[in-house]
């Protein structure tokens, strides 16, 4: 790897008596999109904190395009853009003030305009920020974190909170700015949305990176196997099922059989022919892959989202 | 960073100006106070002219230390100052900007009050433009140190009117601020050397009326910029960017530190020997000052030979001439109980008042009694001071007691008692004007 964009080496951080990170490593490479992903607690955003110079670490060190936050925090101050957790705004300040105001302390700066049309925030550009939508305020507060065009992005959580749809328009703008070339770290605890948009993904579980590497290579080292689910009337019988080719385990859920599968091609063909040999009516069938979720399970005996 | 700066300070104001809640209490409250002192402190000549500083005062008070903590602390718990630390270069201009935004707020509150007390009550407008604006500074930095501090020891906005209140509430009832130290025992007035209020009373009066109090105007200053500094030194060294972060356990000794120079400064006072209880003067007209006795317009009075307010020519080549009944009035007037009230002014308006029932009785002597009365007062009152009581009749027309109907001394009468109020006015003016050689005799 060329120099990293975001170099981080040993980090530990203690709050009382929380050990909350602990020996914490990455590289991010110029232009990725890295995610970081656990669950609450795990240290992530006590990582991006570190990283943005909102707290002080108790070890270890950071370096941002080679130079080090603690040498020289008004220069990469300058060169990184962030989106914090909590970060709210004074409730009659609007999203054009707030920019142009972030703006007013860079030498080199968006227009304030600019961003407001980048991320959709026209209809609201000079209204009260008290009257801003969840997604609304998330988007202002993204924008906020490009005032400055920076070439590393630093995003905490930016769609927690938010519905499906906000969500969703979040990701666009999000991978849109993968073709600017940037370097963006953003934490999250849903696990898909890390999977859809990052190049690569790092684990955390108490402090600890406990899996690092691209979302499908991931993926491909979990043990679990595919599932189908399936629902007929009448409910097919479980003698019948533990004949069908590749199926490892069943479990029977109301009227839903859920398969585990070690050859989910072959074994739904033969489930197929079962259901109309039997003459039963299908009322559903779905083919879950093994997700995030499930290596992240495999990991640390707990779920992420 | 300068772009920074003021793009936050125009930005500061303006978000000031479109908060009601701001306005209330930036000058809603601080006109209130006005309206409250004006009718407490009416005796005033003119009103409020005594009291300008401590309205002053109690504004720059409530704006340094409740208006501008508690911004700060709601913003730090909104996490906008996690925002603002992101950005580089920021925390100088920032707090810079605040600082500057509150005095601007403070500062026109200020002006606000001074232009409405000249409009209401024709109370003055600073006699020593210059110092007064110099101690604004000094007492403003003070307070807006101070402030700094509570700002960084309150973890949220109710801590932030609980500490305010700390500071707000001694000041404001023993520390001669709201209360004045002439109304308050010797022990609140030496407790009060301990306290900035008194300091900052006295510095802002110097400007005012050039009044100094007890203490100089550079021992004054001094001790508001040494308590100012300690005290934003500590909220310096105490601030906090996170609302997740609270104060650590040195930020005892910070508060400490905060607090030596009250200390110093109530100590020093009273160990050098300089401090002294301010006492109640015997009698207000004492107090007036010259320009204030000069300020009386004497044009527009009635002639002498004119049936209002008559008064004879002088009665030394018409002794032998004189009347009986007006001899008794002239040897009564020697014994005349309400001639003789230790109060002095009391003791001239109730002799200006034989004068002014003599006149609304058409009495048939009413010149020459009228220049009986000027004649014993000539007599028998010391001419600073009979200058003063006049001058203080003449201002304060409604102040104190008459007598309508003296037959004592011949002068029956049943008049209503403004008219007589009126009339009495009118001869101290009389009286005055001959003192001060503005009419002729």
């Amino acid at each position: 790897m060329a120099e990293a964009a975001l170099s981080v080496r040993g980090l530990e951080k203690r709050y009382d008596s929380i050990q909350a990170v602990q020996g914490i490593s990455f590289d991010v490479a110029a232009g990725e999109i890295f995610g970081l992903i656990g669950p609450n607690g795990a240290g992530k955003s006590t990582t991006l904190e570190c990283v943005l110079g909102l707290c002080t670490p108790d070890a270890g060190s950071i370096l941002v395009r080679g130079m080090d936050i603690r040498d020289r925090a008004s220069d990469v101050k300058g060169i990184i853009g962030a989106q914090l957790q909590t970060s709210g705004l004074p409730d009659a300040m609007t999203p054009r003030q707030a920019l142009r105001l972030c703006a007013s302390f860079y030498r080199r700066a968006a227009r304030p305009a600019e961003l407001i049309e980048r991320f959709r925030l026209t209809e609201k550009a000079d209204a009260r920020y008290a009257s801003l939508s969840g997604g609304q305020r998330q988007r202002l507060a993204l924008a906020m974190a490009f005032v400055n065009e920076p070439e590393i992005v630093v995003l905490d959580e930016p769609t927690a909170g938010l519905d499906p749809p906000a969500r969703r328009d979040l990701h666009e703008l999000i991978a849109a700015q993968r073709s600017a070339g940037r370097t963006i770290v953003f934490s999250t605890h849903y696990l898909e949305e890390a999977r859809s948009l990052c190049d690569r993904i790092a684990m955390i579980d108490r402090g600890v990176v406990i899996a690092l590497d691209v979302p499908e290579a991931l993926i491909a080292k979990s043990r679990a196997h595919p599932r189908i689910e399936v629902r007929t009337r009448p409910v097919l019988n479980e003698a019948d099922l533990k004949n069908l080719p590749g199926a490892v385990n069943f479990t029977l859920d109301g009227s839903t059989w859920q398969i585990g599968t070690a050859a989910a091609n072959r074994t739904v063909t033969a489930l197929a022919a079962l259901v109309e040999s039997q003459g039963a009516e299908l009322q559903d069938l779905k083919i879950h892959r093994p997700t995030l979720d499930d290596v992240f399970h495999e990991l640390t005996g707990a779920g992420a989202s | 960073m300068l772009r920074g700066y003021l793009y936050h300070l125009q930005l500061t104001l303006r978000l000031n100006f479109a908060s009601r809640q701001a306005l209330i209490y930036g000058y809603a409250v601080p006109i209130l106070f006005v309206i409250a002192f004006g009718a407490i402190f009416r005796g005033g000549t003119p009103p409020l002219l005594h009291e300008m500083s401590q309205l002053v005062t109690i504004s720059i008070l409530g704006g340094a230390c409740f208006g501008m903590p508690t911004a700060l602390v709601a913003e730090r718990e909104r996490g906008l100052w996690r925002r603002f630390r992101l950005l580089p270069r920021a925390t100088a201009p920032i707090m810079a900007s605040i600082l500057t935004a509150r005095f601007v707020l403070i500062a026109s509150a200020a002006g606000l009050q001074i232009v409405l007390a000249r409009l209401i009550y024709g109370t003055p407008f600073p006699q020593h433009l210059a110092l007064f604006a110099a101690s604004f500074i000094f007492v403003a930095s003070a307070f807006l140190g101070l402030g700094l501090l509570v700002a960084a020891l309150a973890n949220d906005v109710p801590a932030v009117q609980a500490l305010g209140q700390c500071v707000f509430l001694p000041l404001i009832m023993i520390g001669g601020v709201g209360v004045p130290l002439v109304a308050l025992p010797s022990w609140a007035q030496a407790v009060a050397g301990f306290f900035p209020g008194r300091y900052s009373v006295d510095a802002l009066q110097a400007g005012y009326s050039g009044d100094e109090g007890g203490f100089s105007l550079a021992f004054n200053l001094s001790s508001l910029l040494a308590i100012g500094a300690a005290a934003g030194l500590a909220g310096a060294k105490l601030f906090r960017w996170d609302p997740g972060h609270r104060p650590s356990r040195s930020a005892r000794i910070w508060v400490v530190v905060a607090l030596l120079p009250w200390v110093a400064v109530g100590t020093g006072t009273l160990a050098s020997g300089r401090w002294r209880p301010v006492a109640v003067p015997a009698d207000p007209a004492a107090a007036l000052t010259a320009d204030q006795i000069d300020s009386i317009d004497y044009r527009g009075l009635p002639p002498d030979d004119s049936t209002v307010t008559p008064v004879a020519p002088p009665m030394d080549a018409r002794d032998s001439a004189q009347p009986e009944r007006l001899k008794g009035l002239v040897s009564g007037l020697e014994t005349w109980p309400p001639g003789r009230v230790p109060n002095e002014t009391q003791a001239v308006r109730n002799l200006l008042c034989v004068a002014a029932v003599a006149d609304l009785n058409e009495d048939p002597l009413e010149g020459l009694i009228a220049r009986a009365v000027f004649s014993h007062l000539f007599a028998h009152f010391n001419e600073q001071k009979l200058t003063q009581s006049l001058a203080w009749i003449i201002l304060h027309p409604d102040d104190g007691t008459i007598v309508t109907s003296i037959p004592e001394l011949g002068v029956p009468g049943d008049m209503e008692s403004g008219i007589v109020r009126n009339r009495s006015t009118l001869y101290a003016k009389k009286v005055l004007g001959r003192i001060r050689g503005r009419l002729s005799n």
